[in-house]
Formats: C-alpha cells, structure tokens, sequence
C-alpha cells in the first residue's frame, strides 16, 4: 500500500517538475512547482516529520509561490507571445543527464552511512516532532537561528531599496 | 503514525472525487444549446473593456514580500512556543533577540514609508 | 520504501531543476527552477536524517527555507529593478554590466 502511495506521489512530482520546466507560460510553470512542492510535503509525511510537511506548505506552497505569482503579474509576461523561450537545448540536457546518471550511479553502488543519532520513529511519536525541532534549534543551533534574523533583516532591507521607486 | 493521515487521504480523494465526477456528469447528462444571447459575457453591465491581464502596482509587491519575512518569522516561533516552558528564560531571552533584530528591520521599512498608500 | 528511493527522486528533481535553469531564458522560470533544485537538496536532507535517526538534517532544511525566503525577496526585487531599466526579463538581452 505504501509502496504503491509513495510511486503514485512520486510520479506526480516529477510530472509535474517536467512541465515547470516545459511550460511555456511562467503562470502554468508556478502552478506546477506549488504541485511538486505539496508532493514534497507528502513526502515529508511519509519520512515521519510532519512539521517539516507543515512549513513546506506554509513558506513554499504559501508564502514564495504567491510572491512570483505577483511579479509575473506584476512584470506582465502573459501577453508576449514569444516564439522561442529556450535556448541552448542540447548541451544543457547532456549536462543535466550527466548529473542525473552521475547520482543515480553513486546512489545504486553507494550505501548510505554516517553516525548515526538518537531520533527514533518511537521518540518522535512520543515526544511529538515539533517539539523535538524546538530542542534541537533552541539548544544546539542557537548561534544560526540568531543568524538567520540577520539575513532576514538583510533581504527586509535590500527589497525596499531594490523595489521602491524612490527611497 | 501514518495511519492518523488516512482521514486527510479520504477527504482528499473524495474531494477530488465529487469535482471531476460532477463535472463529468454535468457534461454527459445536461442539455447545451447555446445561444448568441447566452454566450455574452453579462446580460447587464458593461462589455469588458481590454485584457484580464493588467499590470499590477509595485505596492502590492513590497507587502507581499514582507509576508515572507515575516511568515518566516513566525514559522520559527512555533517549535519555540511548543517548548516555552521548558526552555524557560534562556528561550524567552534567545527569541527576544530574534524579534529585535527583525524589528529595526520593521522601524526601517516604517520610517522608508514602504508601508504608505501612495 | 528505502531512503534510496528517495534519493533517487530527489536526483530526478534535481536534474530537471539543472535542465530548467541552463534553457530557460524568462529569469522568473529560471528563479523557480533554483526553487526547484533546493527542493530536491531538501527532500535529501530529510530521507537521510531519517535513514539516520537524527534531526540535524531537518534543522538544516529550516535554514535552507530561510534563505530560500530571503532570497525570493531579494532575487524577485531585483527582476523589478531591471524590468523598470530594460523593461525586459530575458536573460538573452541582458548581457552588459553596465548601462
């Protein structure tokens, strides 16, 4: 059952990871990354982190997907009609088959290992998984997430100064 | 822990289910006879007047993107809040910091007028 | 289902995104490719630190949609300051590095 699940979702991320890339209008390639993305965050589900399933959907799918939305409305990119919207077709599938096989190649040879934590699937059912997030970033990773507010107030300051007509 | 998801992939497939299947059936079962009068855009009211597809003000993007940042914010705040009480005073100062910093962000697009209706 | 199934869709994903962003020559498809592409090194960071029993992988996604966030904000500003000089987005027709 699950098996069947995760190549029904599977298929569809990709599918629909094709047509970002093939559609010709941005508005149908936006609609169809918010489409991978809710597979991703399917996908998240499966691999037992629920509240990285809920931020994917709520950031991505919510927060990013209606920000491009806006500026290719905003831009107004739907009434050129263009006749070629590519360029370089052949060596940048050469190039991306190479990356795929490249992968694909060390994944079937390769076996994954590293040290291992002590996160187990009965840990998060018991402890629930938000709150273990919460007690990994507020303990170990503290010094990044204090980072990261600086990078926010970074891309806070560059949009106004970049988008605002007079500042 | 799958299992508690069964109820969303019910609702989901029946969603999707009773979309496509009335349309379906709408499309099998109902009459088209359409008529010059009935294919007009309004029987009231103006003809629409150019494309559907203006552009938009450069003011909506400015707000739209401090959503994101914000939206980020918050979405950091909830494992934090998940743990509150036992992060104790150490947690309630570290996030203290973080929407400091974020707050001279706020003061200055504020004070840049980025937030006026022009 | 094993993490290397996983990875290998997330490989798929990732190939496609690298497909998108070297062809395409709208600089909003070519953002959401590298969208694309982040999403893919995200999924692998989630299968892995399951596979291995540890959150530092989710952590690091956290970070990575932080600065997916930022940089949304910044790179899509930076579409509107260069359609209002050149009134166009196409990657083709912008090639100086000063104008």
């Amino acid at each position: 059952m699950e098996t069947i699940f995760f190549y029904l979702v599977a298929l569809v991320a990709v599918v629909s990871g094709f047509l970002v890339v093939r559609c010709q209008s941005p508005v149908n390639s936006a609609l169809a990354l918010v489409n991978t993305f809710f597979c991703l965050a399917v996908f998240y589900v499966m691999l037992y982190a629920p509240f990285m399933a809920a931020i994917q959907v709520i950031v991505y799918a919510g927060a990013i997907m209606v920000l491009i939305l806006f500026v290719i409305m905003l831009l107004n990119l739907g009434t050129e009609a263009r006749k070629r919207y590519t360029h370089g077709v052949v060596w940048a599938a050469i190039a991306s088959l190479l990356v795929l096989v490249n992968v694909v190649f060390f994944i079937k040879r390769g076996r994954v290992t590293g040290a291992e934590g002590d996160i187990t699937d009965y840990l998060i059912k018991t402890e629930g998984h938000t709150e273990l997030i919460g007690k990994a970033l507020y303990t170990e990773f503290l010094l990044p997430f204090e980072i990261a507010s600086i990078l926010l107030l970074v891309a806070i300051v560059g949009a106004v100064i970049l988008a605002k007509k007079d500042v | 822990m799958l299992d508690s998801y069964l109820p969303i992939i019910t609702l989901i497939v029946v969603a999707l289910g009773f979309a496509t299947g009335s349309i379906i059936f709408s499309r099998l079962v109902g009459q088209k006879k359409p008529s010059e009068v009935k294919l007009a855009p309004y029987e009231c009211g103006m003809p629409p007047v150019g494309s559907a597809r203006e552009r938009f003000s450069v003011k909506f993007y400015i707000i739209a993107m401090l959503f994101i940042v914000f939206d980020i914010e918050v979405v950091f705040m909830y494992p934090w809040a998940v743990m509150f009480k036992r992060l104790g005073m150490f947690g309630f100062v570290e996030m203290g910091v973080f929407i400091l910093i974020l707050l001279v962000g706020y003061v200055y697009v504020w004070k840049k007028g980025a937030l006026e209706w022009e | 289902m094993s993490v290397y199934h996983y990875l290998t869709v997330s490989a798929i994903l990732f190939a496609l995104g690298t497909y998108g962003v070297l062809t395409r020559r709208n600089a909003i498809v070519i953002f959401m490719c590298i969208e694309l592409m982040l999403n893919s090194v995200n999924l692998t960071f989630i299968a892995l630190s399951r596979h291995l029993n540890s959150l530092d992988g989710q952590i690091f996604v956290f970070f990575v949609m932080t600065v997916a966030a930022a940089e949304a904000a910044v790179g899509l500003a930076l579409m509107i300051a260069t359609f209002r000089n050149r009134e166009t987005i196409d990657v083709d027709q912008i090639n100086l590095l000063k104008w």
